[in-house]
């Protein structure tokens, strides 16, 4: 156990595999999870490691994997996903595999251009169809005089009046000589009739005439499968010059020219062998198709495992390529880092490899090393949120204390003493609450929203920050800006009523026993404040009160938990020249403080037997004193037993000023001893010849890697010391008054779910009768909204941020150094997650 | 309004109104640009597969996975220039004045080149279908494929360009004559120094940091492109003036320089022209055609290279998209160069490209 508190322990392995036996020992532990390869070949190109042929044929299959994915999707067949993990095949299954691929893509590749054929052959028949058919609109628009005669003689496309019907200018002028006049006819993409036109009127001198009409179905495309709109056009011409002229533009604008039969007769023929062919077509495409999705739907039900399978044989691989090749024994070494408590296990993991390929067996040694391991924290569902939360500000140093065991409790707390209401709290609990309910089927779902998944992640978060919420408001005494009166008042009112009619304000006196029972109320506020005139400044005192006491013992706790460090790393210079003087530092004037806090809160107040000097009226202002003890200034003492006293307990000024003092001394010794006892060892070390000191004053532990001694820069040692005390010391000043914005916002979240109420949901309940109902079903709604929207929603993220700002900042800079870098272990499952959500993001 | 237009517009701050984010991007695809390191490693491949593993460790990423091996240097080809028209048309189609005329302006090169290549090409009575695969797709437009129709200049203008951008620049070169090689090449260079000159003027009314850097980049496009045409002119029956006529004017070699161009005879004389001008005569005096020696070509794609990057030195201006595009290109062909090189088997020139950086 422990590793809760502090990082596992992690130690550098050498591992010597056979070569056989390399790549199941390398699945097995990519199944493990545990182990994490380091790359003994940095300076080597990817493209120059040994196995990189085996890579780039799992690229290859990945590839057609891909392809058959896409065409897949496009037919929109379901892809089974049963969950199952296949093992990493053996190397030689990968040559079925990659037969088995081969043979699909084939397959498909020569239905699909089968069936691109087909299509193909379709569009042109549909075109032709609807060219039969418009034309045939054409045609009769111009007279049935027109087609026999054309063809008896032509006609001259006698353009010169304007204003001539076209059908007049068709007509065959005896006048002019026996001139063709020819026509083609064809279909183009509609977007391009409008620059094909002027095209067509440009480079023939408006000699030729054009007349188009739009196909209403849209018709499929066989390259891309998409729908597009065509229209039909017909050109009518004369002479060859032209006919050439028109074909090269309609080639040049991917028009496509059927023949189209003059006489009426030879369409009528032509379009029922049309008709015909189509439907021939029809059926056989209709085979193709189900031939297609046979196919595919075959391929369906293997596609994931086989995609998962190549993952993993090019993850084994690309772990292989990190290995140094021993050529004398024939085998691979990879050096590793394993956490000690699962050296067993990895062990097993490796008998287990070289038992399947049946080799020798992998020997694994331990070395010591220089370099800092990496920082391994064991984590469940529970405590990954909050890991998370430490990780993202810094990984921790090798084996430092883990505040993140910590954060659980501190974390929703502070959160709670911001969003103190029950009512908010409710809410947020039942939210965090079902997503911990239903978490297997909500983790099952992959959901790709990023907010969703934020949420989800922080589920525990959430459940804590509500509940501790809850409590909070129960102390508030707050529920949607309301309070309880669960137990009765403390507080009664004995005016009889004309008085409480005519006084606005009625002072209600704690020494009257009829007024005040003189025990408080049993749990949290007394909810006779919600109606006092004076409640915000009695909050305020409190609330600002606890702040501070709560950031105190917060800080505090920190720096104790330095000691554990300094303790662990055995510095017990640390201790002495900066947990020490950290510590008088503090306790002189922060504790001091909370102190006075606590004395103010138990002594003074109101009574029948309570002296003068105790009553509130004679309680000193806390600020003040401290401010008058830091400036080390006196008061005068009491005159008599019937005036107030500045101070609170006797002697009180002495004890004063010698805290100060101690803190003042504190600051030298934290800026000074350190490097000066530095100095005094290396200079021993100096005159000794050897390094022996630096261990006496800093050993290191066994376990820890054995920093290479460097000679220390004096004055860069001076400046480190510099900082870290001015910033401790300035640091312990505004942090304290840091904390205090667990009262501001408190006190925010408070006003506003007050202003909520008074401003929305009060117009609803004081709208009487039936109208009142009904408003009120809107307001409400309103109301709610706002409620979830502003006061649960922003506020808590607000006050979520606030509260990690308090533990990166006040809490962390205490001890926590997170210089460290994680421990990222070979595994298969996180490889998988990662490639998955990468194809899912491709989609 | 106007008055408050041109002080947004004096306004270098303001640029980002309007093209901040596009800059941000072009910026972005910037630093994606390959490295001396990695040229370092791509030198080093075996074959086109090795080229393709290294490259998806760079910000091309798996631009090639979903391509069967082995690879051909063609679809390497292909796809370079695939991804970056993808991204140049996403900024395009992001962008608003006056970058989307200034981006604009960068496409009708390409519609110039591409022209020229389907006329050329039908002259040889290629078919058009055969001739489009290879035209730039950031030149293409609609009536592209209806080049043949023209016979003559004339006809070329009238029927297909007058609707293009293209028609402005065009209005030198019409003639009744029939189409033939120098004629096309003859046309290329007119519309070029139409379009360089245009593209100049419109980046000085720019103003502001554009024309900063716009201006010395398509100056010393043109004093390139005058040098070319004079080197490659010995030897063919264009006459002295014709050729003067196919200089831009807006580089720093007009006009002396350009008078003296024209006069020039041979090699040596262009080489006399450039000792006037600092940077040119860095450029020629290193050039060569012996083993060993850089090309002049080389060495000016060297000196663009060079600029481009420098373009990027100042901010809220248009020429970074200019720049960006020019040397992706560059790298474009630097790879697929050194995929030739591997393809073939030829490595002792495989070191020949031009570092970018």
């Amino acid at each position: 156990m422990g590793s809760l508190f502090r990082s596992e322990e992690v130690a550098l392995c050498q591992l010597f595999l056979q070569s056989e036996s390399a790549y199941t020992c390398v699945s097995e532990l990519g199944e493990l999870g545990l182990v994490q390869f380091r790359d003994l070949n940095p300076d080597v190109n990817a493209f120059q490691r040994k196995f990189v042929n085996e890579v780039r044929r799992c690229d290859e299959m990945e590839r057609k994997l891909r392809y058959l994915e896409r065409e897949i999707r496009r037919d929109a067949i379901p892809m089974q996903d049963t969950g199952d993990n296949p093992e990493a095949p053996m190397p030689r299954e990968m040559i079925d595999l990659e037969a088995n691929f081969e043979k699909l893509e084939n397959e498909l590749k020569e239905v699909n251009s089968n069936a691109e054929a087909l299509k193909r052959n379709y569009l042109e028949l549909t075109e032709l169809r609807h060219i039969l058919k418009k034309t045939q609109v054409f045609f009769d628009e111009e007279g049935h005089l027109w087609p026999w005669q054309a063809e008896r003689d032509g006609c001259a496309g006698n353009l010169d009046g304007g204003s001539v019907s076209l059908t007049q200018n068709l007509l065959p002028d005896e006048a002019k000589g026996p001139i063709q006049l020819g026509f083609v006819a064809g279909v183009i993409l509609r977007e391009r009739v409008a620059s094909f036109e002027r095209m067509l009127w440009r480079a023939c001198r408006g000699n030729v005439f054009l007349r188009q009409a739009q196909i209403e179905e849209p018709l499929e495309d066989p390259a891309t499968g998409e729908q597009v709109y065509k229209s039909v056009f017909i050109i009518f011409f004369q002479g060859e010059q032209l006919k050439l002229r028109v074909k090269k533009i309609c080639e040049g604008f991917r028009a496509t020219m059927y023949p189209c039969p003059e006489a009426p007769a030879d369409r009528r023929e032509m379009a029922m062998g049309v008709k015909t062919r189509l439907d021939d077509l029809n059926t056989v495409l209709s085979q193709t198709q189900d031939h297609r999705h046979r196919v595919l739907v075959s391929a369906a039900r293997n596609l994931r495992s086989w995609m998962l399978k190549v993952w993993k044989i090019k993850a084994i691989y690309h772990s292989l390529n990190m290995f140094n090749i021993d050529t004398i024994q024939n085998g691979l070494i990879a050096e590793c880092w394993i956490p000690v408590p699962d050296l067993e296990t990895v062990q097993l993991a490796l008998r287990r490899g070289t038992e399947k390929s049946g080799s020798l067996p992998a020997i694994l040694n331990r070395l010591s090393c220089v370099e800092s391991p990496p920082t391994f924290h064991r984590t469940n569902k529970f405590t990954r949120a909050f890991q998370g939360l430490i990780d993202s500000y810094g990984v921790a140093s090798y084996r430092e204390m883990n505040p993140a065991v910590y954060t659980i409790i501190t974390f929703p707390f502070l959160f709670a003493i911001m969003f103190g209401d029950l009512g908010h709290g409710i809410i947020m609990t039942l939210f965090g609450a079902w997503m911990v309910w239903k978490e297997k089927p909500l983790s099952v779902k992959k959901v790709d929203s990023e907010i969703w998944n934020i949420f989800f992640g922080g589920r525990y978060i959430i459940l804590l920050m509500g509940t501790f919420s809850m409590y909070t408001g129960i102390i508030y005494n707050d529920v949607f800006s309301k309070s309880l009166n669960l137990f009765g008042s403390s507080w009664h009112v004995p005016f009889n009523e004309s008085t409480i009619r005519d006084n606005r304000e009625i002072m209600l006196d704690p020494k009257q026993p009829d007024q005040y029972e003189g025990t408080p109320y049993p749990i949290g506020l007394d909810p006779l404040w919600q109606l006092a005139a004076n409640k915000i400044n009695f909050l305020n005192s409190y609330k600002m009160k606890i702040s501070i006491i709560f950031g105190i013992v917060h800080m505090m706790f920190g720096i104790i938990l330095s000691l554990w460090n300094h303790r662990f790393f055995n510095r017990r210079l640390n201790v002495l020249c900066e947990f020490i003087p950290q510590v008088l530092f503090m306790s002189c004037l922060f504790v001091y403080l909370t102190l006075l806090v606590f004395i103010k809160w138990v002594n003074y107040g109101a009574g029948e037997d309570v002296p003068l000097v105790l009553t509130p009226g004679c309680a000193p202002s806390i600020l003040i004193t401290f401010i008058n003890m830091v400036l080390m200034k006196g008061y005068e003492e009491a005159k008599g037993p019937n005036s107030c006293s500045a101070y609170m307990y006797d002697g009180q000024f002495y004890l004063q000023r010698m805290m100060v003092v101690v803190a003042v001394i504190c600051v030298p010794w934290m800026l000074v001893a350190k490097p000066y006892f530095l100095y005094r060892a290396s200079k021993q070390r100096a005159m000794l010849g050897t390094g022996g000191v630096e261990g006496a004053m800093e050993e290191t532990p066994s376990t820890m890697p054995v920093q290479p001694a460097e000679d220390h820069d004096m004055s860069e040692i001076l400046i480190h010391q510099g900082i870290h005390t001015i910033e401790f010391v300035l640091g312990s000043v505004s942090h304290t008054a840091s904390y205090l914005r667990l009262w501001a916002l408190s006190l925010a979240h408070a006003q506003l779910s007050e202003v909520l109420w008074g401003m929305v949901l009060r117009i609803g309940l004081s709208t009487a009768g039936t109208t009142g109902g009904f408003a009120m079903y809107f307001i409400f709604a309103a109301w709610a909204t706002l409620t979830v929207v502003i006061l649960v929603l922003m506020e808590g993220l607000s006050a979520f941020l606030h509260t990690l700002r308090l533990h990166w900042v006040e809490f962390q800079s205490k001890f926590y150094e997170g210089q460290g870098y994680a421990f990222v272990p070979f595994s298969f499952d996180s490889i998988l997650e990662a490639n998955e959500s990468t194809v899912t993001e491709a989609k | 309004m106007f008055i408050f237009q041109n002080i947004i517009i004096m306004l270098d701050s303001a640029f980002n109104i309007d093209c901040g984010y596009l800059e941000g991007l072009v910026r972005g695809f910037r630093n994606g640009i390959l490295r001396q390191h990695d040229y370092l490693n791509l030198v080093q491949c075996e074959s086109l597969d090795d080229l393709k593993l290294h490259l998806q460790s760079t910000d091309y990423g798996s631009f090639l996975a979903n391509e069967a091996s082995p690879l051909q240097v063609s679809v390497i080809d292909d796809k370079l220039r695939e991804k970056l028209v993808i991204e140049f048309q996403h900024m395009r189609n992001h962008a608003v004045e006056p970058l989307a005329t200034f981006m604009d302006y960068i496409t009708y090169g390409y519609m110039i080149d591409n022209i020229v290549l389907l006329i050329t090409g039908a002259l040889h009575q290629r078919p058009i279908s055969e001739l489009m695969p290879k035209c730039h797709p950031l030149g293409t437009f609609d009536q592209i494929e209806a080049i043949n129709v023209a016979n003559t200049s004339v006809e070329l203008y009238n029927a297909v360009l007058v609707d293009t951008p293209l028609a402005e620049f065009f209005g030198e070169c019409v003639s009744e004559q029939d189409l033939d090689e120098l004629n096309i090449e003859i046309i290329r260079n007119t519309l070029y120094k139409a379009y360089l000159e245009s593209f100049y003027n419109y980046c000085k009314n720019l103003g502001g940091p554009t024309a900063e850097v716009m201006c010395p980049i398509l100056a010393f496009e043109a004093d390139r492109r005058a040098f070319i045409i004079t080197v490659n002119s010995f030897g063919t029956e264009l006459t002295k003036e014709d050729r003067a006529k196919l200089y831009p004017t807006c580089g720093r070699l007009y006009p002396d320089g350009l008078a003296a161009l024209a006069r020039a005879d041979d090699p040596e004389n262009v080489k006399q022209v450039a000792e006037f001008y600092a940077e040119y005569r860095a450029l020629f005096e290193g050039a060569g055609n012996n083993p060993g020696e850089k090309t002049l070509e080389d060495k000016f794609f060297e000196y663009e290279v060079k600029l481009n990057v420098n373009a990027f030195m100042h901010q809220f201006h248009c020429g970074v998209f200019y720049s960006y595009l020019r040397l992706k290109e560059q790298e474009c062909r630097n790879i697929v160069w050194i995929s030739e090189c591997i393809a073939q088997k030829h490595r002792a020139k495989i070191d020949n490209y031009i570092p970018i950086l």
